[in-house]
């Protein structure tokens, strides 16, 4: 492609005049914007094609799928059956509480993972690569993932969600931290560091200061995050509402369900309102 | 003055260590309500270090199984995704305030946005399930409506702060309203909405991932599979192919902006 633009621009330059060299220049552009948006429409109606050559997807299940979800949900779903609200408060309280335990776990080992993983900081760059590839890992694979695994070793209920909502935390805190880390103002560590200040002093008066503020809307923003999923992780067995949503839809309690459904959506709005007004508060 | 400034240093340091306290007693209960005690973290360390020792290493039985698995949730994710980008970019034009017919489609549609926002994909993907079938099908409709909650509001968001004039000197020279949109507003939008929506197909993609476990086809079921019957190197196994998945979905979108990013860069110099 470069190439080409290079054998066409010479042709337009020599002795024209110069309105019609512009007009060649703008049809130059315009022809390689076009190309390129041709190339990038093919690949994706390719991609489609095969997806849907794939999957035995029937384009008119869009809209049978859509009429059918909306009978669903408007007669069998409607109205949500409030009377089991008071049963599903102990649940709503477990999700919270997994969420905010798993927040809590992920910001400690997070931290420290953070420190090792930032360049300016980390005692050494094989430790930061280290450092950074597990965090990697840990990020690229849902929470719901390790749930599932976790079930089976360690059994059903809350504990288990904690601990996968842990896991997949350290690995979205691990790298946001290291990058706050790394975009601090490296003269302040200087300054500090002149005064013959140790390596905790370093940290408490030149870090912190400049970390404080990316670390507590990463952990408030992983909080929100949570919530979501502990709120899926119930429906593999991991505790709290989802278990509840799952058992009920298992046994076509769908006013249930949808109650559950309701719960949920209430719990993620409560977390979000509160997280941010808390945010406002400590920055 | 300064005699202020330092009370005020103490009564943020007072304030400060209440917070902590607060939250770190707000800790302790959480561990207290979900029966986490020491005994039980010790026992479930047991465990991990068994689960741990039982994953290496990785074995597949039927790596064509696991390939075709694999295949499908990235097929599905990318269904889901255009499926809708194409809905949002129609409803985000009627959700822009400066572009809607009317304020109240702008609110219902941002109301709709919300609600579908909050209900996570899993439990669309559950519902949809139990409305239209087991299969492939209620994963890409549940990661369509999910992906619509998140497109519509940061598309509408990214309409609504336009350049005004542009919108102006076409209708001013006669545009009709559709030729506004496609002439005017698309275009300075182009780069927002690409990034957006090559952001929602990775996060689609590890949804893809997972949806099996609710029945929704993919590889979420053979991860299912294994962790059931408690072959844990299996499980790794799959794990890691999800692993691929995820890296995979992000090298291509890389790739994807990059090329559009280097062709429009060589058509403005």
């Amino acid at each position: 492609m470069r190439q080409e633009a290079l054998k066409v621009s010479p042709s337009s330059q020599p002795s024209m005049t110069k309105k019609q060299s512009k007009y060649d220049e703008y049809k130059r552009r315009r022809k390689i914007l076009l190309k390129s948006q041709a190339y990038i429409v093919g690949l994706i109606s390719l991609l489609a094609l095969w997806s849907i050559w794939g999957t035995g997807f029937n384009l008119l299940s869009l809209v049978f799928g859509t009429y059918e979800i909306l009978v669903f949900i408007f007669t069998d779903m409607f109205p949500p059956d409030l009377s089991v609200i008071g049963s599903l408060i102990s649940p709503a309280l477990d999700t919270l509480y997994m969420s905010y335990v798993g927040m809590v776990i992920s910001v400690l080992v997070s931290l420290i993972l953070g420190v090792l993983a930032a360049n300016n900081l980390s005692p050494h760059w094989i430790v930061a690569r280290v450092s950074r590839s597990v965090t990697a890992f840990l990020r690229s694979v849902p929470a719901v993932v390790w749930a599932i695994i976790l079930v089976s070793g360690i059994g059903l209920g809350p504990l288990t969600g904690t601990i996968a909502i842990g896991l997949s935390g350290i690995g979205i805190l691990g790298k946001a931290y290291a990058e706050v880390l790394e975009s601090i103002d490296e003269n302040q560590l200087e300054g500090v560091r002149a005064t013959g200040a140790n390596w905790f002093q370093v940290i408490g008066q030149a870090v912190w200061p400049q970390f404080k503020a990316g670390f507590v809307s990463w952990s408030l923003y992983k909080l929100d995050m949570n919530i979501r999923e502990a709120a899926i992780l119930g429906l593999v067995g991991a505790g709290g509402l989802g278990y509840y949503l799952q058992g009920s839809i298992n046994l076509f309690q769908y006013k249930e369900a949808a109650t559950a459904i309701l719960m949920i959506f209430a719990l993620i709005l409560l977390v979000e309102y509160m997280t941010a007004k808390i945010r406002e508060r400590i920055i | 003055m300064i005699k202020n400034k330092e009370t005020f240093r103490q009564q943020k340091k007072v304030q400060n260590s209440i917070f902590t306290f607060l939250a770190f007693a707000f800790f302790v209960f959480s561990m207290l309500q979900l029966n986490i005690v020491p005994e039980r973290i010790v026992r479930s360390i047991d465990r991990l270090g068994y689960i741990f020792s039982n994953m290496f290493p990785p074995v597949t039985n039927e790596p064509l199984n696991l390939f075709g698995a694999a295949i499908e949730s990235i097929q599905v994710a990318i269904l889901g995704t255009i499926l809708g980008v194409l809905i949002s970019l129609f409803l985000a034009v009627l959700a822009a305030k400066n572009l809607t017919f009317s304020p109240y489609l702008s609110y219902f549609i941002k109301a709709f946005a919300g609600f579908v926002r909050a209900v996570p994909a899993l439990i669309w993907a559950l519902l949809f399930i139990v409305a239209v079938g087991l299969g492939p099908t209620p994963g890409i409709l549940a990661l369509a409506i999910n992906s619509i909650g998140m497109l519509v509001k940061v598309y509408g968001e990214a309409l609504e702060e336009i350049d005004m004039g542009i919108v102006e000197a076409l209708e001013s020279a006669g545009a009709t309203k559709l030729q506004v949109i496609l002439q005017g507003v698309f275009p300075s939008v182009l780069t927002a909405f690409t990034a957006w929506s090559l952001f929602r197909l990775d996060v689609n993609i590890r949804y893809s991932a997972i949806l099996g476990v609710v029945g929704a086809g993919g590889i979420g079921w053979e991860l299912m599979k294994a962790a059931q019957m408690s072959r844990y190197d299996e499980a790794l196994m799959v794990t890691i192919v999800i692993f691929g998945m995820v890296m995979s979905a992000e090298v291509i979108s890389e790739f994807m902006k990059k090329r559009t990013n280097a062709a429009t860069a060589q058509a403005l110099n």
